[in-house]
């Protein structure tokens, strides 16, 4: 197996392997036909604006598939995109993006600026994160060692973005330019998914690079630090307990 | 001899979106987290069908609209006509696609609920912000749809267009799509 797939396969481990969002220019009945073999369900289809560029949510993936989907991830044939689980994860998400209708590209100043807040603020729970770029901003990744409850990641994740945008107005910003999503959100559970790292983003064909503390990592320097993040960073769930409870002391 | 497929529309094509929009009972409701006074200039602006100027892509108002639509596509009533007209579809061995502007990443569920309770068949579910786009890459000839941009643009890309004839609509642009009163029509238009 490709190494980068093994490397997807663990990083994501906690998050369900039976649905993904795919994301192609491939289109087309004949297409569409050969991707629902095995079992594998089409919830719904999507055309975006961007070209010919197709987003497909499936149900009923099974493990030889979703294997395959990686493999052409990893070879840009396809974005994947995971959902979270219902109840619990060991991964949890912060997606910063740039909020305006146009441009929505480009990294103003604002979400510059909000990333180093929340990136220093979760670092300083020990809470580090992987920054991945994701095309509209950035997807800030912290991994845990087991499943934490949704809730408990929600409450947790809620009060790191209100301090995050309460530090963007006090340095002079208007925090509704940055639009934060947090994963898992109980609210809007199997209603949104994430692209994982390791492809070009499908609008602008950029790399998934990783923003170290020295900028943008380029391709090859971004799987090697996506692999020592793994090792290093991974998070305990009784040292998130800590974190936990330090944040709800805090409102 | 290769599958014929049709795409279908929901809103104001197989369902009246528009009248549960402006007649449905959309009073008041702290639930949505606003104040009386912006809930019903939200409400005006959304009946209104204004232009949203906002430079921002997620705001107040257009999460309000979106639990708005919400709650419409629920309470929307099928043309039985339009339910007929899709039975005899699938009877027929027609290849059915729903093509409609929802977000379905938020709507599928509903959309699919109210589907199946109002007994219409379908083959998939597909959204597009451009549907003569959609019907020309999936080699869709026929589409029955009710959005002015679409009666327009369809015959030149050769996608057959059928629309229903609305008392309330602007004026469209010249085009070489066929209005209906009747879902009857299309069927025999179709069957030719």
């Amino acid at each position: 197996m490709d190494r980068r797939v093994e490397l997807l396969l663990e990083f994501y481990a906690g998050l369900p392997r039976d649905r993904a969002k795919v994301e192609t220019r491939r289109h087309g009945f004949d297409y569409l036909e050969r991707m629902l073999s095995d079992g594998v369900t089409l919830e719904y289809g999507e055309l975006t604006l961007d070209g010919l560029l197709h987003k497909y949510k499936l149900a009923n993936v099974p493990e030889h598939r979703m294997t395959e989907l990686l493999r052409g991830h990893v070879e840009k044939e396809c974005n994947v995109c995971l959902y979270f689980d219902d109840r619990a994860n060991s991964l949890f998400c912060f997606n910063l993006d740039n909020n305006f209708k146009v441009n929505n590209t480009v990294i103003i100043p604002e979400l510059e600026l909000a990333v180093e807040l929340l990136r220093n603020l979760l670092s300083g729970l020990g809470c580090g994160p992987l920054v991945v770029a994701s095309g509209r901003g950035f997807h800030l990744w912290c991994r845990l060692d087991g499943p934490v409850d949704n809730d408990r990641l929600y409450n947790f994740m809620l009060r790191c973005a209100a301090k995050t945008a309460a530090a963007l107005c006090k340095a002079g910003h208007d925090h509704n330019k940055v639009k934060i999503n947090l994963y898992p959100d109980r609210r809007i559970r199997d209603v949104v998914s994430l692209r994982l790292f390791g492809t070009d983003h499908a609008k602008n064909r950029v790399f998934s690079r990783i923003l170290s503390e020295g900028g943008l990592l380029d391709e090859t320097a971004s799987w090697l630090r996506f692999e020592q993040h793994m090792r290093g960073n991974t998070v305990a769930a009784g040292h998130f307990g800590e974190a936990y409870e330090t944040m709800m002391a805090a409102f | 001899m290769p599958q014929r497929t049709i795409a279908v529309d929901l809103d104001d094509t197989l369902n009246n979106f528009t009248e549960t929009l402006h007649t449905g009972d959309f009073g008041f409701d702290a639930a949505y987290g606003l104040p009386e006074q912006a809930f019903a200039g939200y409400m005006e602006r959304l009946r209104n069908g204004s232009m949203d100027v906002d430079d921002l892509l997620s705001t107040e108002y257009s999460f309000f609209r979106y639990k708005i639509h919400l709650r419409c596509y629920g309470l929307a009533r099928a043309r039985a006509d339009g339910v007929d007209f899709m039975r005899w579809l699938e009877a027929a061995g027609w290849r059915i696609v729903i093509c409609t502007h929802r977000d379905l990443r938020r709507a599928n569920a509903c959309t699919r609920r109210w589907l199946t309770d109002n007994g219409i068949p379908f083959d998939h579910l597909f959204m597009a912000w451009n549907k003569i786009v959609f019907c020309r890459a999936w080699g869709i000839r026929h589409l029955v749809d009710d959005d002015a941009f679409n009666i327009a643009h369809g015959e030149p890309y050769g996608v057959n267009v059928y629309y229903p004839i609305m008392e309330r609509r602007r004026p469209l642009e010249a085009n070489r799509a066929r209005g209906f009163s009747s879902f009857e029509e299309v069927k025999q238009w179709i069957a030719g």
